[in-house]
């Protein structure tokens, strides 16, 4: 186990991991706050979010298991914080076309004109629409890794950034303690 | 709030304004019949959305409820019962406290009874009994939970849907809703939303995997209320186990959602009505119409369809209930909220009018013990419930509802009969934009007044003689001239009553 990952590295991961979820249902649940006070009250409100941020923990600690495991089909001779680097590099653009995909429906707004005549000129819209977002993504996920195998200073870049947010993250993990307390004592 | 509320919910539930005050009015005070020792049970059963004007125990040319019409034999039933509104909200308070959209004013989407009326419900008025209720419906669910205080038994809306979150409710039991909330926020796709970025997609893939496996036994698509899917026989069967294991005795309130749209029915009855060649009379196309009249049609040859299916399990019901034994000591109310439309290019019930097929519901009564049928033709309204079942229960009489005894458990008295249709009116102030009806023994005025479309005048009335033109072709509003007058003065007197709390 020591050879793929180190306690550090494990947990440097995890924070990575949690980052984006976080910071999606913390912004949201903010936005959503007054709509629960007008309906119920401010404690109740509170409540809500602390329940998101308890899911959005377990949540974490779900897609966190699951760039560990495959983190173990990455080269065996890669070191340990490389490793982590890569599997919360991924997960990272991940999350951002999750967000992406959210963000496409909750504002509502189509794809240009000159796109969707494109689309529709082709005769197969449909499957033009998904090999062009396939490659999209695809495209998405192979550069940051190609740079990555190739370039020691991308790495250290990316290493650099996730140090970053993995702080960040840690402020979130803090907010999951005080929600977990909040749900605690909803409970008794 | 014992319900998830999702994102789409908390918006509507933001236009709920504070609630007001309640005008008190007397009623009917009868003495209760003596009861004995063991007093009767009683369970509401309401089908959504369930129009009198399609069922062929009240006269349709298809057989679209064979099973009611078998039992009827052995029932009390009401042929001019009229709902309190033309949708769930006010159609439902109306049933449950015994008074009309105007003075309970839910009359918009997720309202809720004033706050006096909160503690003044069929519930309240139970006390002593067991009380339960359980709605696929979230407008009743929104009213339940005001009346939750009288309700020992508020079963959760997911408990009875095919993917229910049940397990939050048993992990968070002491904060059982705000923990739903939290959950539906960040797990449920609503509008491809949600907190969670990747569990959300995974759980939705999931839900449509149990959804798809049904796909098969309902060609139009499995029941559903936005995306909850639910199966109809899960609540014919919860009532089926649980009603007999119950604390007698026991007064319970259930909702079911169908036949309100979308008509999916069961397979076994898909397709039954399609090529039948039955045509409904024409009528003509009216001003708030939504719909082609070809469309109308088809839809409702579905809600047709629909019914067959809502009739077996409602066979299915009453069949282990009376094996059950059960219905030797209880009241069966079997009714609905309010009616649907397909004709006059309008389908549903969301439209200003009040015709028949909205506002005609059915009513029947399944007295333990009763062998024949007794038909009713006095018109009644949905409010007349709550007395009725208190007199028949030997409760003591409700001093706050407008309805009275029906019969023939008292005599029929001479009054008016009344209707609301107020949704975009504000709840406490005077109807500025809503449709008033009057019922007056076979005469039916109706008042529209406030719609942007009615033009200039602003006002559109209409009087029909129910018993002489039950489809309403011929509006005499123009030809009595008398009697029109006498009746809009008594709509607009009692109008005017009921908002005299809310004028400036």
């Amino acid at each position: 186990m020591t050879t793929y990952y180190t306690r550090q590295s494990l947990w440097s991961l995890f924070l990575i991991c949690a980052f984006p979820l976080h910071l999606w249902t913390i912004v949201f649940g903010l936005i959503d706050m007054s709509w629960t006070t007008v309906r119920t009250n401010l404690w109740d409100a509170v409540g809500v979010l602390s329940y998101a941020l308890i899911f959005t923990f377990l949540e974490s600690l779900i897609v966190w298991l699951a760039a560990t495991l495959l983190g173990f089909l990455l080269p065996r001779h890669w070191d340990a914080e490389r490793r982590a680097m890569m599997m919360g590099m991924l997960v990272l653009i991940a999350a951002i076309w999750a967000m992406a995909g959210s963000l496409y429906f909750l504002l509502g707004k189509p794809f240009p004109a000159f796109v969707l005549n494109f689309l529709a000129r082709s005769g197969h819209p449909l499957k033009l629409l998904l090999a062009g977002s396939g490659a999209l993504v695809l495209f998405t996920f192979a550069v940051p890794l190609y740079l990555s195998l190739r370039s020691k200073r991308f790495c250290k870049k990316v290493q650099e950034g996730l140090k970053n947010l993995a702080l960040l993250s840690s402020v979130y993990i803090a907010l999951d303690a005080v929600g977990l307390f909040i749900v605690i004592i909803r409970n008794l | 709030m014992k319900q998830s509320l999702s994102r789409r919910e908390f918006l509507k539930l933001a236009t709920v304004l504070p609630l007001g005050l309640l005008l008190p009015r007397t009623l009917t005070k009868s003495l209760p019949p003596d009861q004995g020792a063991t007093r009767p049970n009683v369970i509401i059963i309401v089908f959504d959305a369930l129009s009198a004007h399609n069922l062929s125990l009240y006269g349709y040319q298809r057989e679209t409820m064979p099973n009611l019409s078998r039992l009827a034999e052995r029932a009390l039933i009401y042929h001019n019962h009229f709902a309190g509104g033309n949708f769930t909200t006010p159609a439902t308070a109306s049933l449950l406290t015994g008074v009309y959209p105007w003075t309970h004013r839910a009359f918009r989407f997720y309202g809720k009874v004033q706050e006096k009326l909160a503690q003044k419900s069929l519930f309240h008025a139970f006390e002593g009994y067991h009380r339960f209720a359980y709605s696929h419906n979230p407008l009743v669910v929104t009213l339940l939970e005001q009346f939750s205080s009288a309700i020992e038994q508020l079963i959760p809306q997911s408990r009875l849907m095919l993917t229910n979150d049940s397990l939050i409710q048993t992990l968070f039991k002491n904060d059982e809703d705000i923990a739903t909330v939290g959950w539906t926020r960040t797990i449920k796709r609503e509008d491809e939303f949600s907190y969670s970025l990747f569990l959300s997609h995974i759980y939705k893939r999931l839900k449509q995997k149990k959804v798809e496996k049904l796909q098969p036994e309902f060609p139009r698509g499995v029941p559903h209320y936005s995306d909850n899917y639910f199966l109809l026989e899960d609540g014919i069967d919860w009532l089926r186990d649980n009603l007999p294991l119950l604390p007698q005795p026991f007064c319970g309130y259930f909702h079911f959602y169908p036949p309100h749209a979308p008509y999916n029915t069961h397979r076994e009855f898909y397709g039954r009505f399609e090529d039948d060649g039955w045509q409904p009379p024409e009528k003509p196309i009216d001003l708030f119409a939504n719909r082609t009249a070809e469309r109308t049609l088809d839809m409702r040859t579905q809600y047709d369809e629909f019914l067959l299916y809502v009739d077996r399990e409602f066979g299915r019901l009453f069949a282990a209930l009376e094996t059950s034994g059960l219905l030797d000591n209880t009241w069966l109310i079997v009714t609905s909220d309010h009616g649907e439309m397909f004709e006059r290019g309008i389908r549903g019930h969301l439209t200003p009018v009040l015709y028949q097929p909205v506002i005609h519901i059915p009513l029947l009564i399944f007295e333990p013990g009763r062998t024949s049928r007794l038909d009713i033709r006095t018109p009644t309204s949905a409010i007349d419930l709550l007395p009725t079942l208190l007199y028949l229960t030997g409760q003591p009489a409700a001093s706050w509802t407008e309805g009275h005894i029906l019969p023939p458990f008292a005599d029929p008295a001479e009054r008016n009969l009344y209707a609301v249709q107020a949704r975009y009116s504000e709840p406490l102030r005077p109807l500025s934009e809503a449709t008033l009806m009057l019922v007056q023994g076979d005469h039916k005025l109706v008042r529209f007044f406030g719609y942007k479309e009615l033009g200039s005048s602003r006002e559109r009335i209409e009087l029909y003689n129910l018993r002489r033109d039950p489809e309403e072709l011929d509006n005499l509003y123009p030809k009595e001239k008398e009697l029109s007058r006498l009746l809009l003065a008594e709509l607009q007197t009692a109008q005017e009553k009921a908002d005299a709390p809310y004028r400036l």
